[in-house]
């Protein structure tokens, strides 16, 4: 079995700081991690290799400080970790990304040998779009699913998944190669080991490509390969709301407070006839 | 007038179109267990915005089996034509056969726009259709507008952390594909006089035996979900801890409404994923939003917009939610919750004008205060 996990390389979000003053926000100095929802992923593909043997590749197209997003999942037990990186990437939106990330997972068929599954997070923490596994699979035209929580292979070319929407389970059957959307905190990562660290370090399980291994036609990649551009950005507008603000003496002055407001509030006296006095309308 | 497309220029990859062979805003319709999907319809709403900037018709695409009894509710809607794909193949779904449908109608109506809901399935299928036609894709928009001089759709999204808009175009190809979340648009009204035309379209669908369906079980949901609620009590790391759920819960239940939660809350294990308001999690249209121990960072607030009324309790004189609610009162949740408890249970064996009087000194108290 040979998995590729697919991960990103995003700014700590939780980290990320707004600056009143200018309205913007503060991204200098903000760390970078490992998508979380990626986690789940790795894990997920590490737990298939360890059942049905083989190996997992953990790829990422990112600029080169994302070496350390794929040190971490060498930490975790990856046998092989990818950077796809060149100039040319850069300002890639998904379409351009998915490209890149499709022609990465055909050069490894090339050198290493037929691919079974490509696993990726559900979605990023910086654009959660959630495009990138359906678009990788488009290009690859292979089959999908998404929202996964378990896994399985039955024999070495159908992984029947379970999956959840808003009011199903289900359960399908894919035949390999598949891509798959792992669902968030569906599965609790493993730790990072440092021998693992320590060992791929010793055993070179890092290798680099740029444009001159994958050689893509420089007009589908990066900026030119994508169609969707940021016209312009404006502040949020705000909501218009009432602002009132109260200082109750106690707690008893504070509920009667806040029910007179209802009461008086057209249509909140409307709503609470209904919830509460359980007024037919 | 629309850019004029070099094709020497584009990826070999895409097909080299002009934008002004497309035309039409085209709205995929979901449809499950013989009714359409809410979220779908809501599409509608900005499906109609769009159409009518550009002039062009306004059509809802229905794929699916035993449908077609369906469609002409859509143009009750607000379409203006439906085209649908009534097919057995497509008892089951599946996100690779229900792509290459509507891909394949996308290829010989053009429609210069494709609007999906951003449901779990929608957001499986909607980039796929995406890149076969090659065309960009924004998710999560809450916005649309259209540049009349270049016929461009602005697809606006909140980028990253939800303080800005970001308006996104595709100025060289078509159509022009964008998913939003439910609840952000209103279901259009109904017009149960208003007539037009439904198209069958017969494709010869291949059965798929990359991908099946095993198994399929309806998840019973035992309480009211935070979309659907008038109102939703929220509760944020304000509360220390999942006790304060609990007392929550009890809230809303006297005051008839479910309880939602910020992500510090989700994240701290209080409460689960499912209830989580905001950018990462659900938007919701409630018509009374009671924020608890929430201090109102952006990306929560993105998710109660259209609330109707924001109620706020925080400690923190200074908290940012008090400038983005409605009535905001100061101190710990943990003395106020249970006597506004109290309190409701006490009105609510008065009638209403008794209740009204009851707390008559309040009217003059906000006077003063404010
Ligand atoms: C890309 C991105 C996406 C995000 N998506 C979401 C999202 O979908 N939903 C979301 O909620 N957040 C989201 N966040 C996180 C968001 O930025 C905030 O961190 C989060 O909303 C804060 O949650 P909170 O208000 O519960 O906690 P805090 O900000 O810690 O606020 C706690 C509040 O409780 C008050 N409090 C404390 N004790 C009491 C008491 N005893 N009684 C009354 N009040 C008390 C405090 O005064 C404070 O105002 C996102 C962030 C990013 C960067
Ligand atoms: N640049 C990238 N390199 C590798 N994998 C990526 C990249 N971007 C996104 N992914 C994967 O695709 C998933 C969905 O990302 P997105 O579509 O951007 O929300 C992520 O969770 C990752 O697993």
């Amino acid at each position: 079995m040979r998995i590729i996990v697919g991960i990103k390389w995003v700014p700590n979000t939780q980290a990320v700081r707004f600056d009143p003053e200018t309205g913007t926000l503060i991204r200098r100095g903000v760390p970078s991690i490992v998508n979380p929802h990626d986690l789940p992923a790795i894990e997920l593909a590490l737990r298939l290799r360890d059942s049905a043997g083989g190996e997992v590749i953990a790829i990422s197209m990112a600029p080169p400080p994302a070496v350390k997003g794929l040190e971490l999942a060498l930490g975790m037990g990856v046998d092989l970790a990818i950077l796809v990186t060149d100039r040319v990437y850069a300002g890639a939106d998904t379409l351009a990304t998915s490209y890149v990330l499709s022609h990465t997972i055909r050069k490894i068929e090339r050198e290493y040998g037929s691919v079974d599954l490509v696993i990726f997070g559900q979605e990023t923490i910086d654009s959660s779009t959630a495009h990138i596994p359906a678009q990788v699979a488009s290009w690859l035209e292979w089959p999908y699913i998404y929202y996964v929580r378990e896994a399985r292979i039955l024999d070495n070319k159908v992984v029947r998944v379970v999956r959840e929407l808003e009011e199903y389970i289900e359960e399908y059957e894919l035949e390999t190669p598949a891509v798959l959307g792992v669902a968030m905190r569906s599965l609790k990562p493993r730790h990072v080991s440092l021998s693992n660290k320590i060992r791929a370090r010793f055993e070179k399980k890092l290798i680099i490509w740029s444009n001159n291994d994958l050689k893509l036609d420089t007009r589908c990649v990066g900026l030119k390969g994508s169609p969707t551009i940021v016209a312009k950005t404006i502040d949020m507008p705000e909501v218009p709301r009432r602002k009132e603000v109260y200082k109750p003496r106690d707690a008893r002055d504070a509920a009667r407070w806040i029910i007179s407001r209802m009461l008086e509030d057209e249509k909140l006296r409307e709503l609470l006839q209904r919830t509460l006095w359980g007024v037919k309308s | 007038m629309s850019i004029r497309v070099e094709c020497d220029k584009l990826c070999p990859e895409w097909p080299c179109e002009q934008p002004e062979e497309f035309r039409d805003v085209w709205v995929l319709i979901e449809a499950s267990e013989d009714s359409l999907s809410e979220a779908s319809l809501q599409m509608l709403t900005p499906g109609r915005l769009i159409a009518n900037k550009l002039k062009e018709n306004l059509v809802g695409v229905l794929v699916g089996y035993n449908v077609s009894h369906l469609a002409e509710e859509i143009i009750r809607y607000g379409a203006d034509k439906v085209i649908v794909v009534d097919n057995p193949v497509l008892i089951t779904y599946n996100p690779r056969v229900y792509s290459d449908i509507v891909v394949r109608l996308a290829r010989k109506y053009k429609p210069s726009v494709i609007l999906v809901a951003a449901t779990r399935r929608g957001r499986e299928f909607t980039p796929n259709i995406a890149n076969a036609l090659r065309a960009g894709i924004t998710a999560d928009c809450t916005d649309f507008d259209v540049d009349e001089n270049t016929r461009d759709v602005l697809l606006i999204r909140p980028p990253f952390a939800a303080i800005l808009l970001a308006y996104i175009k595709t100025p060289f190809r078509r159509p022009q594909v964008g998913t939003a979340r439910p609840n952000v648009f209103p279901v259009p009204p109904k017009d149960e006089s208003r007539r037009g035309e439904v198209i069958y379209e017969n494709i010869i669908v291949e059965p798929e035996t990359k991908i099946r369906l095993v198994s399929k079980v309806k998840v019973e949901k035992k309480e009211l979900g935070v979309e659907k609620a008038e109102i939703v009590v929220s509760g944020g790391r304000g509360l220390g801890g999942p006790e304060g759920f609990k007392l929550l819960e009890r809230l809303a239940e006297v005051i008839g409404g479910t309880v939602g939660a910020s992500r510090k809350a989700v994240d701290a294990g209080w409460i689960s994923h499912e209830r989580q308001i905001g950018q990462t999690g659900k938007s919701i249209k409630p018509i009374l939003y009671i924020a608890v121990g929430i201090s109102g960072a952006a990306q929560h607030m993105l998710g109660v917009r259209e609330a109707q009324r924001i109620i706020a309790i925080n400690i923190d004189p200074e908290a940012p939610i008090i400038n983005q609610a409605d009535y905001t009162v100061i101190g710990d949740y943990r003395e106020i919750i249970p006597v506004l408890i109290d309190e409701l249970e006490k009105i609510r064996n008065m009638k209403m004008e008794e209740a009204i009087s009851y707390l008559k000194e309040y009217k003059a108290l906000v006077a003063a205060q404010s």
